[in-house]
């Protein structure tokens, strides 16, 4: 059984992990957010889908740089579920 | 030694698009005569009223024609239009069905203003106004008098494309006096709704807000394009230009514009425009005669 | 009446498109891939224009107001009904308050979901495809959005029995590597030789904006003739005299980048047009996702002409079929 897990891109596109070049990162590896939070974005015919946690998790790592091209059903980022 | 080329002499070239598709391009530059050559064909066209032709689309100095190929074959079309091409080989006959419409114009208006300023990193002259960059590569001392040149003779709508509405419009002046500008070195991410912009040979009017590469010099208060069809010009479709339509861009007051813009908003607005038909002819032996003319038809008789 | 829990990306209602109108610069709109938009609507016996939705990359959730047959076409988005996976290509019957939504794409990029009667919208130029640019057509002229309630139109013509499935050699497979057959020509005057064995030859990258206005393509660079440029026709070097787009054609801005122009697109401008898609390979087109390989094969009319009447009679077998 294992509380590991990762958040997959549901599209082909983009991944950005920050809301425009300027601005910092939504969220860095070691952080816990909650259901819900933005981890990044994907681009994708000029639009812009959020990739959001579906509950709360601790980052463990980033398995894609920013920037960089995926498939749908990519892994995105590793994390590892908080509920208890 | 310059050898003059006859006005009949354009190089056609009859080109497939696909299977739908016949792309026919009259002339590789733009004129009033090629112009008037593919309206006159796509007119003489559209009345032979030929099975399996799905639409006539009519452009500058080209046209295109789709069909269902299981209809009528694209071969047998370009024969056909050949055919066409043959018979309105010198124009001389031909008269075009058109509008002389009344095109107010407010030029250097706050709003496309901001525009030109927000995106003088794309332009060639960030230094300049697009007004003063156009009028100092056309030769003329003043944005005053380059505004004046645009003005004071009529353009003639050679095509509509790009978005719905858009009117391509050259001016019906003789080659030397042709205005021509180049785009934006980058295309911006904004034009104002109504922008009165020109690009290569061709003066326009933005009919939505969006991308654009031409040159921005004002704001027409008037649509040109409006999808919810309140206006009395727009009753019978979205789009008002009509290829042929004759425009008269007039450069107008900031009082006129508020003034027309608050008929438009109580839906009471119309062009001035008058019913008018003219010959090529007229048109390429003396510009200048002929646009005195439609400007005294527009406003005075 | 189906009302929209989750719209998905973007998810258009579509028909067979606002033909005719290039004269005052509407584009056709209508359904990307007419293919698997047709068979959609012979399954749940509709009419061949009647609206369906067209979904591309992440379904939508949509909930039913009420008992109706559908069916599910096009590019491989897994459909779920009340969470159950549930068969593409096939005539499929829903409840009330059934809940629709879909997996990850597997293949193809565009789905199309047909309900019997249609969607039924506010007909605009004779047709009720939705074209977003300006705002016309389909649900209030945009992408559907959290919320919404579409109505369902009376355009059948024949009650299908559940379980109608099409013979399974009819059904498009989507692959990530492409070939689509172009007619060359238009303004392919303009490249040099060597650039348009270049355009034959090469492996493109789609970029992440195509979209239903256009598929732009990564690859080496093309160049064009030299030559004083014409009157008119602007100073870049792939400007022509503004001219007509044929829906399909390609076009090179400043020699990189192809972009094929598609149903929403601009329907004229500057750009000289070096080669159109053939109709039959449009349908195709649709299916190709961002980062797919795409290469542009040559044919003649003839080969196209054969091509389009290929598709024309699949598709009476299957209507004869059903």
């Amino acid at each position: 059984m294992s509380d590991k897990k990762a958040i997959l891109s549901p599209l082909p596109g983009v991944f950005y992990r920050k809301p425009s070049p300027e601005l910092p990162d939504y969220a860095k590896e070691g952080d816990v957010i909650k259901a819900g939070e933005v981890v990044g974005l994907i681009e994708v015919m000029k639009n812009f889908y959020e990739i959001k946690a579906e509950e709360d998790v601790l980052i463990e790592q980033f398995v894609v740089e920013n920037e960089t091209i995926v498939d749908a059903g990519q892994e995105l980022v590793l994390v590892k579920s908080q509920a208890s | 030694m310059g050898v003059k080329k006859p006005m009949n002499q354009l190089q056609t070239r009859y080109e497939y698009g696909g299977d739908e598709f016949v792309f026919v391009q009259l002339s590789e530059e733009m004129s009033l005569e090629a112009n008037f050559k593919g309206m006159a064909i796509t007119r003489e066209l559209k009345q032979r009223e030929l099975p399996g032709i799905v639409d006539i689309c009519p452009a500058n100095a080209s046209y295109m024609v789709r069909v269902d190929p299981d209809v009528l074959h694209p071969e047998e079309l370009i024969k056909e239009l050949k055919d066409i091409e043959q018979k309105m080989a010198d124009l001389d006959h031909i008269t075009i069905a058109s509008r002389l419409v009344d095109v107010p114009v407010l030029f250097e208006d706050p709003w496309t203003h901001e525009a030109v300023m927000r995106f003088r990193d794309r332009h060639q002259d960030p230094e300049s106004t697009d007004l003063e960059y156009s009028a100092r590569v056309n030769g003329y001392d003043s944005k005053e008098a380059f505004i004046e040149a645009i003005t004071s003779a009529p353009f003639l709508v050679s095509m509509i494309g790009f978005v719905p509405g858009l009117p391509w419009c050259f001016q019906m002046v003789a080659r030397e006096k042709q205005i021509e500008v180049p785009k934006y070195v980058r295309p911006r991410t904004f034009t104002p709704e109504r922008t009165f912009g020109f690009g290569g040979a061709f003066a326009v009017i933005y009919p939505v807000q969006g991308a654009g590469g031409y040159q921005m010099y004002g704001i027409a208060p008037a649509p040109i394009y409006q999808k919810e069809q309140t206006l009395p010009d727009f009753r019978d479709s979205m789009v008002f230009p009509q290829q042929g339509d004759i425009f008269r861009y007039r450069s107008i007051t900031r009082e006129e514009y508020d003034q027309i813009r608050s008929e438009v908003e109580n839906g009471t607005f119309v062009y001035r425009k008058k019913d008018f038909s003219f010959t090529p002819q007229e048109v390429l032996e003396d510009p200048d005669a002929f646009s005195e003319m439609v400007l005294r038809r527009l406003y005075h008789d | 009446m189906i009302k929209v829990i989750k719209p998905g990306l973007q998810t258009t209602v579509q028909d067979q498109g606002r033909i005719g109108l290039y004269e005052i610069g509407m584009p056709p709109s209508g359904a990307m891939d007419k293919f698997s938009y047709t068979v959609g609507n012979l399954l749940v016996g509709n009419q061949r224009n009647a609206a369906a939705l067209e979904i591309t990359y992440l379904g939508p959730v949509l909930q039913f107001g009420r008992k109706l047959r559908i069916s599910i076409t096009g590019g491989n988005i897994p459909p779920k009904i009340n969470g159950q996976p549930v068969a593409m290509w096939e005539t499929l019957e829903v409840q009330e308050g059934d809940t629709l939504s879909f997996d990850f794409v597997q293949s193809g990029a565009r789905t199309y979901l047909a309900v019997e009667g249609g969607i039924d919208v506010p007909v605009v130029m004779n047709s009720r495809s939705t074209y977003t640019l300006i705002g016309i057509g389909g649900f209030q002229g945009r992408a559907l959005a959290e919320g919404d309630e579409l109505a369902v139109g009376d355009m059948h013509e024949k009650k299908v029995p559940v379980g109608t499935r099409i013979d399974p050699s009819l059904i498009p497979v989507f692959q990530k590597t492409h070939e689509i057959r172009v007619v060359v020509g238009l303004c392919s005057y303009r490249l040099t030789e060597e650039s348009k064995a270049v355009f034959l030859e090469s492996e493109w990258t789609v970029t992440p904006e195509a979209n239903r206005i256009g598929y732009r393509h990564k690859g080496e660079r093309l160049k064009f003739v030299e030559r004083q440029q014409p009157f008119g026709a602007g100073s870049n070097p792939s400007n022509v005299t503004d001219l007509g787009y044929p829906i399909g054609s390609i076009q090179v801005p400043d020699g990189v980048e192809p972009i094929v122009l598609l149903h929403d697109a601009v329907t004229g401008g500057g750009y000289a047009t070096i080669a159109t898609v053939i109709s039959a390979d449009l349908n195709r087109m649709a299916q190709i996702k961002t980062n797919e390989k795409v290469k542009f094969v040559s044919v003649t009319l003839e080969e196209a002409i054969g091509a389009r009447r290929n598709l024309r009679d699949q598709l009476m077998k299957i209507a004869d079929a059903i």
